[in-house]
């Protein structure tokens, strides 16, 4: 394997609606989906994702969460989830 | 005597900063400034508005990126000395996205731009924004996307406790119902304002609503907003 890819730092950071939340666009796509004909799709959650690039390892974690926390997420409506790619 | 002065905020992509400038200008009997956003400092702090539009193309959530603009580092500094801030459609939605008001702001509930004429009954009167507007229920434009909002049960709770909820949704004789209520918000909220009351947001258009005749009732809401000065 590459050696410089091996060493690439991504982070994948996602981002979804908090539960009870009424999501119109995911109302919207899970009703064109049953008009396709499917019948077992019982429900249908959207969110999003950042692929995070980063140069040291050094408090990584911390900041992609203080990142995450401050900006990409608003804790009133949304949750994030960070995984090392 | 020299007219006071107050700021209005602007971002790329705000789009009613102008129309408020002239409505301020006209009806509060001041002077403006239009403070950029990577302005550091503001000098005139009479009062400060956050305008309508897209701050930031609405890139992330609407009103998310502007809260990291020096200027609103600065509005959130200022807001703690009890500045009288009012932020206004994309500024209600920077306002709540800086966490300097309760809830968020997001897609209506039927993902439809709405834009039209919408009743708003004044529901807290007892407010340094509100208490001069005679009127109980006014008539002002909305042209929102992201206006439904949203807080937790807990949060909602302690707004109404505390009349935090300044403006609602209505019809024309005040009744508050769900076939009035443009975007789905919790409680038809249109408006709210901190505990400590000298923010105020609010999704609707004062601004829009100068034009045609003395009737109009953002005439009522800027001529008011003279005696916090």
């Amino acid at each position: 394997m590459n050696l410089r890819k091996l060493l690439k730092m991504i982070y994948r950071v996602y981002i979804n609606f908090k539960k009870g939340i009424l999501d119109p666009e995911a109302e919207a796509i899970k009703r064109t989906i049953d008009s396709m004909g499917y019948k077992t799709i019982k429900n249908i959650s959207k969110g999003k994702f950042f692929d995070i690039e980063i140069s040291s390892s050094k408090n990584t974690f911390g900041d992609l969460e203080k990142i995450s926390s401050d900006l990409l997420s608003n804790p009133i409506i949304e949750n994030f989830k960070i995984i090392k790619k | 005597m020299p007219k006071k002065v107050v700021s209005i905020v602007v971002f790329p992509g705000s789009n009613c900063d102008r129309d408020l400038d002239i409505a301020v200008r006209k009806y509060m009997n001041v002077n403006t400034e239009l403070v950029w956003h990577n302005e550091t400092s503001i000098k005139n702090q009479e009062m400060i508005f956050i305008p309508g539009g897209f701050s930031f193309g609405d890139y992330l959530r609407s009103g998310a990126l502007a809260t990291k603009s020096p200027a609103m580092k600065e509005v959130i500094r200022l807001s703690k000395k009890g500045i009288p801030i009012i932020g206004i459609c994309n500024g209600f939605q920077i306002l709540t996205e800086c966490k300097l008001l309760d809830g968020a702001l997001i897609d209506n509930y039927k993902r439809l731009f709405v834009c039209k004429e919408n009743f708003v009954k004044i529901e807290n009167k007892n407010t340094p924004f509100t208490e001069n507007i005679s009127k109980n229920v006014v008539q002002f434009p909305i042209a929102h996307a992201q206006g439904r909002f949203y807080t937790s049960e807990d949060n909602l709770k302690r707004l109404e406790d505390n009349n935090q909820i300044v403006f609602k949704y209505s019809s024309r004789d005040g009744k508050i119902n769900k076939s009035q209520n443009p975007n789905g918000s919790m409680n038809n909220i249109a408006g709210i304002i901190n505990k400590e009351k000298n923010i105020l947001g609010l999704m609707p258009h004062p601004e829009r609503a100068v034009n045609f005749s003395e009737d109009n009732d953002g005439i009522s809401f800027f001529r008011g907003l003279q005696y916090l000065l």
